[in-house]
This record gives structure tokens, sequence and C-alpha cells, in this order.
């Protein structure tokens, strides 16, 4: 039966976006606070370097400042910025909790040695941003410099320096077996050949255009306020009121509507700790932090260089037998998210295809330089820039088409999810999206042309596997409350953060089509951690389909009230309802019918005492999750005399279930692959190897795509709901980049033949292969 | 620090403000003057959010000193729309899904303003090229340069029936 939907799967623009397109919308770097003060960050110069003594006496004195904080200013709490071990992973209570997070606590808001150059040192909050300016130059800091390690090989060896006390080898942890099964050993000697290499991914920055901001106040009661455009807001309370040893009902985050990008550098926290102490120190006067863009590309995150080794059996028939990986990761001079970075990009590389014997292991390693976090894909990317080319090479030996061997080695329906512990896919329809995205590229005749002359064309592709959200890595939770108003609109009550996805437009979307109402007879009430219920966050392609099937249960729970109350005034029971183009129907004689506007407001307005407001409420939380699927493909042209590589079309197949908002799902896609393009072609995030500085920490430096790089993209939906998700849907979040770099890279091996291990892919490595050749 | 009294005609309407000869256009206009819609993305001129127009022609406020503009007519996001008519261009990025987070969008659009003013009939190469200046990390472009040639056409049906 073919369902007929009135706001499901309609390409309505965004919400909020005339707002954001005559400059209405307030942002938190917008905000003004009466009183407001300005806080600004002194960032050490050393990589690795002891705090002896710091001098704040000068900056005090200094006019117009109200607060200088350093180390003793601050609690001593050891900490992670990573959010997610405030959260049981699964099968694990919360009684086990406690020690699960004191694995991952390495920082501090100031630490008593710095680990990176540009890791905070201190910090001055004033009437205005040039004396904040001046009184950190008049902070004197005192350090004993220690000798420093920026390479993660540099770091695992013995004579390397110990960057933290406890850490042998720089070694923070060890990702063991877990993930692994059968004997690759067997394996290997079944394989008719082996296929080895090893790859190297960089730290890609962020870069949302609005940078880390904070605004904080404490009232006179102590209650502390939080303004911050956060991805975690109902866990990153959690948080700092563990780190300030306050009771979590003294904290309030408000997560604005309008928030400037994040693209997972608004997970974990970034300078809300350091801008609460301020606020504590200045007696009741709001603070605002906001970061420069230099600031903000050196004391946040960025995504984790993970380095592979693989080792592929594979008989001639294109059975793979055994897979062996080995990666080291550098986490920079914090743990954070590289842990589950690491593991998350590990199990990708084992699990994706069918194989019996699969071995990996892992590293996760400090070095003196900017923290490694989660970004937009989360170690899917790093996996398939290795995993892909892999495949390919394996596909060559033997002498089959290696769009033929995914096809044939891919795992699907049923099979089990590449996330651990591995649960069924409950559908795939990869095969599907391979076969229509290689179709519109042209593969079979572009694989196959002529590769002559100077400038030399190719295709790539890679399938890809990508989780929608972390379960059963950490369990889903999502919660939503409706409430339908008089005059037939209804508030919906949620915390997903829109960081740009719509994600508030879409869920509205969902209540809508439950409600029988119009997607703008929808308000959204979020944003405040007092108001809305738990949400684990907006992150791992998640909000749509957790927070979805949330809001879907609150809008069903509602529209049983609203039916129960009808069917006083219809006459008819409840079950002979039904709800569309904003009236309640007799579905079988539909000439008796109500406006929803009519039943909502005789059930809260009436005078026979019997009044109600029509509410619903749902938590919804889960082990299980429902992979996404997508084939990429790119075309790309190689001049083999500069090495220059242009991106010409690129074309993303994707298993979204169902799209909501077509035009959203699309812009997600493209949005994710422009990302991708960045990732392998552009952006480089350098660290000086003798000093240890960022040398890209602007957009001159680190170049992300412009307007100019953008290729023709084509996105194809391909829409086979899932019975888990709302309405059918899956995620789609992250998954547009997260085949890019090896697309791109498969592509150029098509057209002159070379291959490059190491991201980003530069004429000049392009040049360096195409002379070894 | 010395402050002087500066004449500026922002949005159409003239205002004066008291300005340090080290302050950006940016300052005047997000602190002095309240127009947050000019966005701060990197204070090096390398992103493009804080672009506005100075006699109709696109200029980086973040680079741009105060008082090299006094006098001149400035117009920023907020003097776009008429009322709450959108300008046929916030329209385009409004209906095509130009826009995600939303903070490069008054750059953008004001950088399209300037392009579709010098070239009402740009094709999608010249499109690119114009906005190659305003950095997005959201859309992937496709969709800004969809509404930008469907604004021009907008544009272009209004002049025909005018």
């Amino acid at each position: 039966m073919i369902q007929e939907f009135s706001v499901v799967g309609k390409r309505l623009p965004r919400i909020g976006a005339a707002e954001r397109a005559t400059g209405a919308a307030q942002y938190v770097a917008d905000m003004k606070l009466p009183g407001m003060l300005i806080g600004r960050v002194l960032l050490s110069p050393h990589p690795h370097a002891k705090i002896l003594k710091v001098d704040k006496s000068k900056a005090e004195k200094l006019p117009g400042v109200e607060a200088v904080i350093a180390m003793e200013d601050v609690p001593r709490k050891a900490y992670t910025r990573y959010p997610y071990d405030m959260m049981a992973p699964a099968g694990v209570t919360v009684m086990e909790v406690k020690e699960h997070h004191e694995f991952y606590e390495d920082e501090r808001i100031f630490n008593d040695k710095v680990r990176f150059v540009g890791e905070p040192v201190a910090a001055v909050a004033a009437i205005n941003e040039s004396i904040a300016e001046m009184a950190l130059e008049l902070i004197e800091v005192e350090y004993e410099i220690l000798p420093a390690v920026f390479d993660p090989e540099e770091a695992m060896k013995a004579e390397a320096p110990i960057i933290h006390d406890s850490v042998s080898h720089n070694i923070r942890a060890h990702l063991p077996v877990t993930f692994s099964a059968g004997d690759v050993n067997k394996g290997f000697q079944e394989a008719d050949h082996i296929v080895e290499e090893s790859f190297r991914t960089y730290k890609q920055k962020h870069c949302q255009l609005e940078p880390s901001v904070c605004v904080a106040h404490f009232d006179l009661s102590g209650r502390l306020t939080i303004w911050s455009p956060s991805q975690t807001p109902h866990v990153l309370k959690k948080k700092i009121a563990y780190i300030f040893g306050l009771p979590e009902g003294m904290v309030r985050w408000l997560t604005p509507i309008y928030i400037g990008g994040a693209f997972g550098g608004r997970q974990s926290l970034t300078n809300e700790p350091i801008c609460v102490a301020l606020a504590a120190k200045a007696a009741g006067k709001p603070v605002k932090l906001i970061y420069t863009r230099e600031e903000d590309f050196v004391t946040t995150e960025s995504r984790q260089p993970i380095c592979y080794t693989f080792k592929l059996g594979v008989k001639s028939d294109g059975t793979i037998t055994a897979i062996q990986v080995k990666t080291f990761t550098d986490a920079g001079a914090y743990y954070s998210h590289s842990g589950a970075t690491t593991g998350m990009s590990l199990q990708q590389c084992l699990w994706v295809y069918r194989c019996d014997n699969v071995a990996g292991e892992a590293n996760i390693v400090y070095t003196n330089t900017p923290v490694s976090g989660g970004m937009r894909g989360y170690g899917n990317p790093q996996a398939m820039f290795a995993l892909e080319q892999i495949i390919d090479m394996a596909a060559e030996k033997i002498g089959m088409d290696p769009l033929e061997f995914r096809l044939r080695n891919a795992r699907g329906t049923g099979e089990p999810t590449a996330v651990y512990p591995p649960t069924p896919i409950e559908n795939s329809a990869l095969h599907e999206c391979i076969e229509l995205a290689a179709q519109r590229i042209g593969w079979s005749e572009k694989r196959t042309s002529r590769k002559d002359g100077s400038k030399r064309q190719g295709v790539g592709m890679a399938s890809v596997q990508h989780w929608t959200g972390a379960a059963p890595t950490l369990v889903e939770h999502s919660s939503a409350f409706i409430k339908l108003n008089g005059g037939g609109s209804a508030n919906l009550c949620v915390s997903s953060c829109d960081l740009g996805q719509n994600i508030l437009g879409t869920l509205a979307q969902i209540a809508a089509e439950e409600l029988g109402l119009q997607a703008d007879d929808i308000n959204i009430v979020t944003g405040d951690t007092d108001v809305t219920m738990f949400d684990s966050g907006t992150y791992g392609s998640r909000s749509l389909y957790g927070a979805g099937n949330a809001v879907l249960g609150a809008a069903r729970q509602a529209k049983k009230q609203l039916l129960e109350r009808a069917s006083e005034e219809l006459n008819a029971a409840p079950e002979e309802l039904e709800v569309r183009n904003r009236r309640v129907y007799v579905r079988t004689t539909p000439e008796r019918s109500m406006p929803i506007a009519d039943v909502v407001t005789n059930a809260t307005f009436n005078s026979v005492g019997q009044c109600l407001d029509i509410t619903g409420v749902y938590t919804w939380s889960t082990l299980n999750q429902s992979a996404n699927f997508n084939a990429t493909f790119a075309e790309v042209e190689v001049d083999t005399e500069t090495g220059e590589v242009k991106v010409i079309k690129v074309v993303i197949a994707h298993d979204i279930g169902r799209a909501i908002n077509p035009a959203i799902v699309e812009g997600q896609l493209e949005g994710g692959a422009v990302q991708g393009i960045g990732y392998t072609l552009t952006e480089n995030f350098v660290v000086d190897m003798d000093t240890g500085i960022c040398l890209s920490n602007n957009f001159e430096t680190y170049r992300i795509p412009t307007s100019l790089d953008s290729p023709e993209i084509e996105v194809i939906l391909v829409e086979r709901p899932v019975p888990s998700g709302p309405f059918g849907a899956k995620g789609v979040g992250e998954a547009g980049g997260v085949g890019m770099a090896a697309a791109i890279a498969n592509a150029i091996y098509n057209a002159v033949g070379v291959r490059i291990k190491e991201l980003p892919i530069t004429p000049e490595k392009i040049l360096k292969a195409l002379k070894a050749k | 620090m010395k402050r002087q009294s500066a004449k500026f005609v922002v949005n159409g309407k003239p205002s004066e403000i008291m300005l340090a000869s080290h302050m950006t256009l940016l300052e005047v206009l997000r602190d002095q003057m309240g127009l947050t819609g000019t966005k701060y993305g990197c204070g090096t001129g390398s992103c493009g959010a804080c672009t506005v127009l100075v006699e109709g022609k696109p200029v980086l406020s973040c680079l741009t000193l105060a008082v090299t503009v006094q006098d001149k007519n400035i117009l920023t996001i907020e003097g776009l729309a008429e009322g709450n008519t959108l300008h046929p261009i916030q329209k385009a990025f409004v209906d095509h899904g130009a826009i995600q987070c939303g903070f490069c969008t008054p750059g953008m659009i004001l950088s399209t303003k300037a392009l579709l003013d010098e070239n009402p009939n740009p094709t999608r190469q010249e499109v690119k090229e114009a906005l190659a200046g305003n950095l997005c990390r959201c859309t992937g472009y496709v969709k800004i340069i969809d509404a930008v040639l469907a604004a021009a056409k907008e544009i272009a049906k209004g002049r025909q029936i005018t």
C-alpha cells in the first residue's frame, strides 16, 4: 500500500530561513546583555612546559578589568571535554559509569603543565575587548620548557618525552581485539592474493563559520546560566555541574535556535569551562567569551589523524578471506574522542565487508599538538580512505571490476552492522545505490575510456555504510513533548540542536503529519535544559531518527487525546476518527468532521468542568540502530603536468529510508560531499615539526572549498522505508563526505595509474607519484 | 582613546557615531549600531561573512577602517528587505535551500546583489567566480548557486513587468 502524506516528503524551506536571510537571526556571537563583560584567553606559546608561576597582579590593576583567572582560581577537578563519558555505554549501568568516565579524565580547566601551543593558561574579563586584550599582555607566566614531540610515531618511541605522567610511550590506550573474529592467519593461508598497504590521514578542522562562543552568568542565588551553541546541551550541562561541583539543578544551558554550523565541533566542551570560571570570579556579571578564528583553530578539536596498515587476503573468485588492520591515532594533547573515534573507524574497516577472519588493533597516542576530536563522520571518512582503496587494489589483483567486487562482498540486510557490538542491518539498499550511481556517472564507459594526453579523466567509487546514531555503543535517548493550542497550532518541545541541518523544521514536519496539521502550525520550543527533556545530543546522524521517533511518539499520544475528545463531539468512537487538513474526520463518513482548532479550544476552555490540555510526551531509547548506506562516485581530471586534480562530477546515491524533506537531505549530502572534497584535496592542518606551532590557523593558510571548488553534484535519494525509523527515515547528516576521499583517490588511480595513500592529495604528491611510476 | 564624531548613511538612514580611528566598519555596525546581521567569521578578510555594500560595491567590513567610509552609502543585510517583503535574492535563498546554518548568508546575499546589479544575467561559472570570496561550510554551494541564478531570473521578470 502506498502511504500518502501531506507534510512528510515535502520540500519545505528550512525554518528560520527568512530570519537568516535578513540578518534578524540572533546567534550567541551576537548576544549582548546589560553589564556584560568580554573575556579573552591567554594561550601557551610553548608546546610542552611546566607552569611555575602566573603573575596576574599587573593585569588585575588595569582599570576596566573585572576578573583575572589562572590555575589557582579554577576547580582542580580532572575532566574530559569529550561528552559521552557521562553516558552509559551499552550494557553499563549508571553505577558503573563513574569508573568509565574516570578513564577519560586527563585535563583540567588550566593544567599545571601545558601540552600544546595554544593551550589556555589564564583568562581575563573586562568591560570591553580592547581592555581585555591589554590585560592579557600584562599577565606574566613563568614556564619551565620541556622537550616536546609532535609526530605520533616518534611519540611511541622509548626516548620520547612523556606527555602525561602515567602514560608510558605516550600510548594512552591500546584498543584490543574486541572487534576481531576467526583466525586471520588461517584466512591469509586460504587467500590466492594478499594486498598490503599503509594509509595516512591528517587533522581536518570543522571550520564552522561561527567561532566557539559562550556567555555565562551566575545569578544571586548562585544558579548558573550558560548560552552556548552546543550539539549536546544536556550532557554538557551535567559536565559543567560536575567540574564546578554544582548540583545539576543549579545549571541551566541555553542553546539558541541559530547556530553557526558545528560538524561535530560543538559536541565537546570548547571554551565554556573558562567562561564559567570567569563568570564565577566576576561577581554576578555575565561574561562573553568568543574565540578569534585563530584561537578556534588551535584550542578546539579537529578530526583525528588515523594511520592504517592494511593486509587483506582474497581468493581469485572474489571471496575476502582475511582482513587485518593496525592503526595508530594522533590524539593530540588530550584523549577526548580519540579512543571512541578510532574504535568506530576500526569497526568499519573490519565489518563492512563479509569476511570470517578479521583482526584489528589500535594505539591512541598523545602528542604535543592541538587536541583531536570528533568531526562529521567520526572516524569513518578516515577508515573509508584506507578500506575503499584496499578494496580497489584487491579487485584489480583478481581482475574484477571494483564495483562488482563491492556488490559481491558488502554486507547487507540481516547481516551484522559495522558498529560494536554488531546488531543486524535493518535494511540495506546499497546494491541499488551502487547501480543507480554507476549508471549516472557513466561508470562502464568512463572507467575504460582512453587515458592519454596531459589532462586525463577517470572515475572512482566508494561504497559507504554509516551509522544512524551511536547505538549500541552508546544508548540512544531522545524525548519530545507536544501541546496542542487553541486555534489549532501545536508546540513541540525537543532538545535537538539546529546546526544548520534544519532538524527542528524536519521534526515539525513529522509532528504535523501525525497530527493532521501543516508544518507551520508547529511552534518549536527548544534550547533550554530547564524546559526540554533529556536528549543525548545532536551527533552521529541520529537526530531525525532518534528525536524523530520521540516526536512521533509524542504526537501519537496527543492525537489519541485529541480523538478521544473529538469522539464526544462527533459522536463516533476514537478509532473511527482520523486527522488531516487541520480537521478531525469520521473515516467512513467524512462529511462529519470538525476543525482540530475547535476540538482543542473546547477541551481547554469549557465551563462544564472537564478542562484538558491536549498533550503528548514520549521518550525514545534503544540499543538498536538502522545503518544508512550510500554509493559515492567521483569523476576527476588530473593534469599530469601540474599534478592538479579537478573534480568534475560527483554522484551520490543514498539509502535514506524515507526523505522527510528531500531538499534538506540533498543539502546534507551536497554539503558533506564538498567538505569531503576539501578533506581530500585542499585542506591540511599543519603543525610545525620544530616548534609545534599551528601554521594553518586561518582561512588563508587552511583552505576550505570555495564556490569554485564545488563540482556538479548529483544526489539520488533511494527511499526504502525502515520499520524502526519515523515514517521509515534513517540518518544522513554525515554520510555525504564519508566516501569522498576514497572515491577521488580511486578516480585518480583510474585516470593516471597512481595511488595516493596520504591525505591531502596535493599536486606535489601526484607529480612525485607520476615520476616514480 | 580619542574619539571623534563621524557620519554614515547606513541602509538609507543617516547616522552619527563617535568613532575611534582604529575601529573597523564591522565593529561600528555590530557593536555601535547593533546591526548584528553582519558577521565576524575570521577577521582576516578571507571568509566574506562580514561583506557589506559600500556605494553598491562589496566590501569586507572586518578589514575596512570605519573612518574611510564616512558619508558613504552602506548597505547591510538589514537594509535589503522592504518591511516584511524579502528582496528577490533573499526569497530565492529561502526557497532553494541555499541556507543551512545561515552564518554566511548575509555576506553571500550581499555579494550576490553586487553581482546581479552589475551582471543581471550571469552564467553558472560567473556566479561561482563572484561568490568565491564568501565561504560556506554547510551547503557545498550547489543550492546557493541555484538560488542566485533563480534570483537573476526573478529580477529580470520584475524588470519586464515594470
